[in-house]
């Protein structure tokens, strides 16, 4: 599976993880997407912005081949899109954890369950599947409520659980498609600060958001989509004093708990 | 291949979701089970139809009486003639006296008017008898014409009209309730398919999500699919009991019926199974198509 990929732009940098190379989208006659190029190395963290329909959800799908380029390649973890078997895409969605603005998670089950479902689905065995269960509910702060059903958690406790469960199966992107948008401002940037500890332990994030305050809190890189059109790919790397402070901290009197 | 955990998570799957819409899944395979019993009348009547026309067939008794004056010995050399006939299978050559001694023994205590004739006045003749294949009513027919022409045989004798009358009805049957299981059958995917639609439209969000995180397309289907075989077993198991007790109280007063063999019960449970498989097949699959195209 990780072959070097070679496409007609060249053999790749063996350290990009995702890549698009001149990618076209049409959806029926409308263009998503046009002569979009990009590269995301290992272990990045990468901000995806641009107002609502300018795209950003259709470049996640292209990265979960949900979604087929008309026109150009998609490279992730050197599977390439033109080359893709179907039956060759659940292989790459097990690398892949997707994280929703709504959340999506099964409102009939435990928290415990809508996690472990994931590891079920691939086939972890047994005896892994509570090991890692425990692991991801602990690391978002959950494993206390376990047995709440999720309309018993708060928004932001219900996307630590979506977070949980994309990160169960130990994937290599986590793709976050506006995690935040329905939070107040002290859960989103709770929420983001998980994402960056995410990031810390090696896993490359891409989140999306059309949120500038959001944006501008971060140093990372940011892709700014308008049109379909890549306008704008930085590596920011401001120093942490020239950051627009947190979200939090522009809060009066922050609460602890926002349910 | 499966891992273990992943066919109990499946097996779990398959079983909650046929009991969490327990008032859908007892209608359907009511409904359903109804559809198979019709089917499974149907089939049994055609069944035991065809097993009296066999009795029937194997009881066609062709009797060809010779004409009179022919000596016993030319009367005992028509046998390899008579077996030379295509579709015959036995000829039991029958003398006079052979003929009067049967009439003597069938008559019993009356048997003492035949001493009053002056002569026996009985023919002598062959009791044919036909091979499978041949004991329809139009090869009698054909047969017993052919025999009449033989200038040693002076009439031939068979059981033609009801024969002939059965065979008629038993065709039109047969074609009647192939057209009837047709329908039934189309109902029945009908019935499983959209009971599994429905189904599907409630877990729209754990299949999204199992696709989402790399759940092969198989993996996806298997819970549903387990539900519509286990609502053509039920059903199938239904439809079989009712008419198993209906047929019990029918035979009591009807002799001669025969129910299906434990093999042709269990047949018929298994081939509601394979129903209950393609109406679910048939809505995943369309299921997944439309997802692709949304």
């Amino acid at each position: 599976m990780a072959d070097i990929a070679v496409n007609r732009w060249g053999p790749l940098d063996p350290r990009v993880i995702i890549g698009f190379f001149h990618v076209q989208l049409r959806y029926r006659d409308q263009l998503a997407l046009d002569d979009v190029t990009f590269s995301i190395s290992n272990g990045e963290f990468v901000c995806i912005t641009g107002p609502s329909g300018a795209g950003k959800s259709s470049i996640l799908r292209l990265i979960t081949m949900d979604l087929f380029p008309t026109q150009g390649q998609v490279v992730v973890r050197g599977m390439v899109s033109t080359r893709m078997g179907r039956r060759r895409i659940p292989h790459l969605r097990r690398e892949i954890g997707f994280v929703f603005q709504d959340f999506r998670l099964l409102e009939d089950r435990r928290v415990y369950d809508n996690v472990a479902f994931v590891q079920l689905v691939v086939g972890a065995p047994q005896a892994q599947v509570k090991k890692n269960v425990m692991r991801v509910l602990t690391q978002v702060g959950l494993w206390d409520k376990r047995d709440r059903l999720p309309h018993e958690l708060s928004g932001g406790e219900q996307q630590r659980v979506a977070i949980a469960r994309a990160m169960v199966n130990s994937p290599k992107i986590l793709l976050a498609d506006e995690p935040t948008g329905n939070l107040d401002p002290v859960t989103a940037q709770e929420i983001i600060d998980l994402l960056f500890r995410i990031n810390d332990s090696g896993t490359c994030v891409i989140f999306s958001t059309h949120d500038h305050e959001i944006v501008k809190t971060f140093g990372q890189r940011v892709m700014v989509i308008q049109d379909g059109r890549l306008v704008s790919d930085q590596e920011r790397r401001i120093p942490e004093r020239d950051r627009a402070p947190r979200l939090t901290e522009r809060m009066y009197q922050p609460g602890q708990d926002h349910a | 291949m499966l891992r273990r955990g992943q066919l109990v998570y499946l097996a779990r799957e398959s079983l909650a979701g046929f009991s969490r819409r327990r008032l859908t899944t007892g209608v359907t395979i009511l409904i359903m089970g109804s559809a198979l019993l019709v089917l499974a009348l149907f089939v049994l009547v055609a069944l035991n139809l065809g097993m009296m026309l066999e009795r029937a067939r194997a009881g066609v008794d062709v009797r060809v009486f010779l004409v009179d004056g022919l000596d016993a010995e030319r009367q005992a050399a028509l046998q390899p003639p008579f077996l030379a006939v295509p579709g015959v299978q036995a000829a039991r050559y029958i003398s006079k006296e052979q003929a009067l001694a049967e009439l003597q023994r069938e008559l019993g205590d009356e048997a003492g008017l035949l001493e009053t004739l002056p002569e026996n006045p009985l023919p002598a003749s062959y009791h044919l008898e036909l091979a499978p294949g041949h004991r329809d009513a139009d090869a009698v027919a054909r047969i017993a014409a052919d025999l009449r022409r033989w200038p040693e045989v002076d009439d031939v004798v068979f059981s033609q009209i009801w024969l002939a009358a059965l065979e008629n009805w038993a065709e039109l049957f047969r074609w009647g309730s192939l057209i009837v299981s047709l329908v039934v059958l189309v109902a029945a995917v009908f019935v499983i398919s959209n009971t599994v639609r429905l189904t599907m439209a409630s877990s729209r969000r754990v299949i999204e999500i199992q696709i989402l995180v790399g759940a092969t397309d198989g993996f996806v289907r298997s819970p549903f699919l387990i539900e519509g075989m286990l609502h053509g077993l039920f059903a199938g198991i239904v439809a079989m009991g009712v008419l198993a007790g209906g047929f019990r109280l029918l035979s009591l007063r009807l002799a001669g019926l025969e129910f299906f063999s434990l093999g042709q019960v269990a047949g018929f449970v298994l081939f509601c199974v394979l129903l209950g498989f393609l109406g679910s097949m048939a809505a995943i699959s369309q299921y997944l198509r439309l997802r692709k195209t949304a």
